[in-house]
């Protein structure tokens, strides 16, 4: 088996449909919770919303491939780097920790897109989230997912969970909170092992928080993401806190999609 | 002195564990670098598989005995300093080039179509092996000197059976035809012979020698 697995052969079978992000955006029926951008269709995901409840399918359609992704890339970590070589075991041990923990959301994910009244492949998948864990250098991979990535899904499980609160939907909630607290734990590895791996390394330190600024941005999706109370996922500055996130990286990452949002509706 | 009904024995009638075992400590750090080795190789073939199986369910189960794997690796890596092994990387190592070359050709296949030689070098040939070695191992050490590695073992073995039996279970249901029974054997019997040259995930011994010398008549 070779190293670094390419984006373009991730094994499917033939329910999934692979698409462009551009292409995925492109979808009428969720598309505004996790992209596009205009004016009559920005909201909070709440399920009052007239399209809420089709657009909080389409939301948890992208988790469950989402979750897929996450697993295949810290799957792919455990493989493409060297003990000692490249990284210490216990980093290797913290992302097989993340295969299960991620093997675990797919089973949830899964589960309740059915509890929702979704089939697998009504929406289709891009594969962005396992191009950022194709990252050869790991200081640089982890930082793109464990933080960028990982910090957009602590975002979303809040959202969701919102969600089912407000829907009274205990099993979406419940199972939400679940994964909240493995995507804090995830986050938390990523800023720990970039803290410890970039200590007397200034270079490769701002190399890979540029690259996490890089994949922050390519998922902002026109500022879906944010603090404004019509953000369809509010941006979650507690857990991100509890995640090793500094106060300014938090206001950074608000700016971004302010930036990103006003640049949408020019 | 403390009043007592009556004096009791160190060892209550039912406690039958004894103080020899087969290794000592050097053999024992030996063995458990060895074991930690196939550990660290297994987990991180899972964790590289993941991405190249279809099959849903295949593709989550890699990922959650991805991790049973590291466990057990850290487990044994944590146990080596307290087998005088400070540097534990010093005896992370393969048996012998035989085991080496076992799980070259075990962590060879990539293909998506190849999800059954996948399943078969771990869970007919591979976690097999290591149940009887980590098996013997403790059944022979000392249950009393050496009680940290057999406590270690069990809750390893616990794992190891479960994951045997879960990836059997995802054999068997994947085999629908002769030609993919062949394939399996095939690959089966391909990574037999190399681990019969390793002699076992520990090398020669792992399991021990059952056989009884025969001095040579004159």
């Amino acid at each position: 088996m070779r190293k670094i697995f390419p984006a373009e052969e991730l094994a499917r079978d033939g329910r999934f449909i692979r698409q462009t992000n551009e292409q995925r955006m492109g979808d009428p029926r969720g598309a505004r919770i996790a992209g596009g951008n205009s004016g009559d269709r920005l909201a909070k995901l709440t399920p009052e919303l007239a399209n809420g409840p089709d657009r909080a399918r389409a939301l948890m359609h992208g988790i469950f491939v989402g979750e897929i992704q996450a697993l295949e890339g810290a799957g792919r970590t455990c493989w493409d780097f060297e003990v000692g070589e490249d990284v210490p075991l216990e980093l290797k041990l913290d992302m097989a920790r993340q295969c299960w923990d991620e093997a675990r959301h797919c089973e949830i994910s899964v589960a309740l897109a059915e509890h929702m009244g979704t089939e697998l492949g009504e929406y289709a998948e891009n594969a962005l989230l396992y191009e950022a864990a194709c990252n050869p250098d790991p200081v640089l991979r982890l930082t793109g997912v464990n933080r960028a990535l990982e910090g957009l899904a602590i975002d979303v499980f809040n959202t969701m969970k919102e969600f089912g609160n407000m829907a009274g939907d205990p099993v979406l909630e419940f199972c939400e909170d679940w994964m909240l607290a493995d995507e804090v734990t995830h986050v938390k590895m990523g800023s720990d092992w970039l803290r410890r791996l970039t200590e007397n390394d200034k270079e490769r330190l701002d190399k890979a928080l540029e690259f996490q600024k890089v994949v922050d941005r390519l998922f902002s999706f026109n500022g879906f993401r944010g603090e404004e109370d019509d953000s369809p996922i509010q941006l979650t500055r507690r857990f991100r806190e509890l995640a090793g996130f500094s106060d300014d990286e938090i206001d950074e990452i608000a700016d971004m999609s302010r930036e990103a949002r006003v640049e949408a509706s020019s | 002195m403390t009043e007592t009904k009556r004096p009791r024995e160190p060892f209550a009638p039912w406690d039958r564990r004894a103080l020899p075992g087969l290794f000592d400590v050097d053999e024992t750090a030996k063995r458990v670098g060895h074991y930690k080795w196939v550990e660290l190789k297994l987990f991180e073939a899972l964790g590289g598989w993941v991405a190249t199986v279809p099959e849903l369910d295949v593709k989550m189960r890699l990922g959650t005995h991805c991790y049973h794997h590291a466990w057990h690796a850290d487990l044994f890596d944590k146990r080596l300093p307290e087998l005088r092994e400070m540097k534990t990387d010093r005896l992370t190592l393969p048996a012998n080039d035989h085991m080496v070359a076992f799980i070259d050709a075990m962590t060879e296949p990539e293909e998506a179509a190849m999800t059954i030689e996948k399943l078969v070098g771990v869970y007919r040939v591979l976690i097999p092996h290591k149940i009887a070695a980590y098996t013997y191992h403790r059944n022979a050490t000392s249950e009393i000197t050496d009680m940290p590695t057999v406590r270690i073992l069990d809750f390893i073995l616990q794992d190891e059976f479960n994951d045997w039996r879960e990836g059997e279970m995802l054999i068997q249901s994947m085999i629908e035809t002769e030609e993919e029974l062949d394939r399996a054997m095939i690959h089966q019997t391909k990574l037999e012979k190399l681990m019969l040259a390793a002699g076992g995930i520990a090398g020669p011994g792992s399991i021990g020698d059952p056989y009884v010398e025969i001095p040579e008549e004159n």
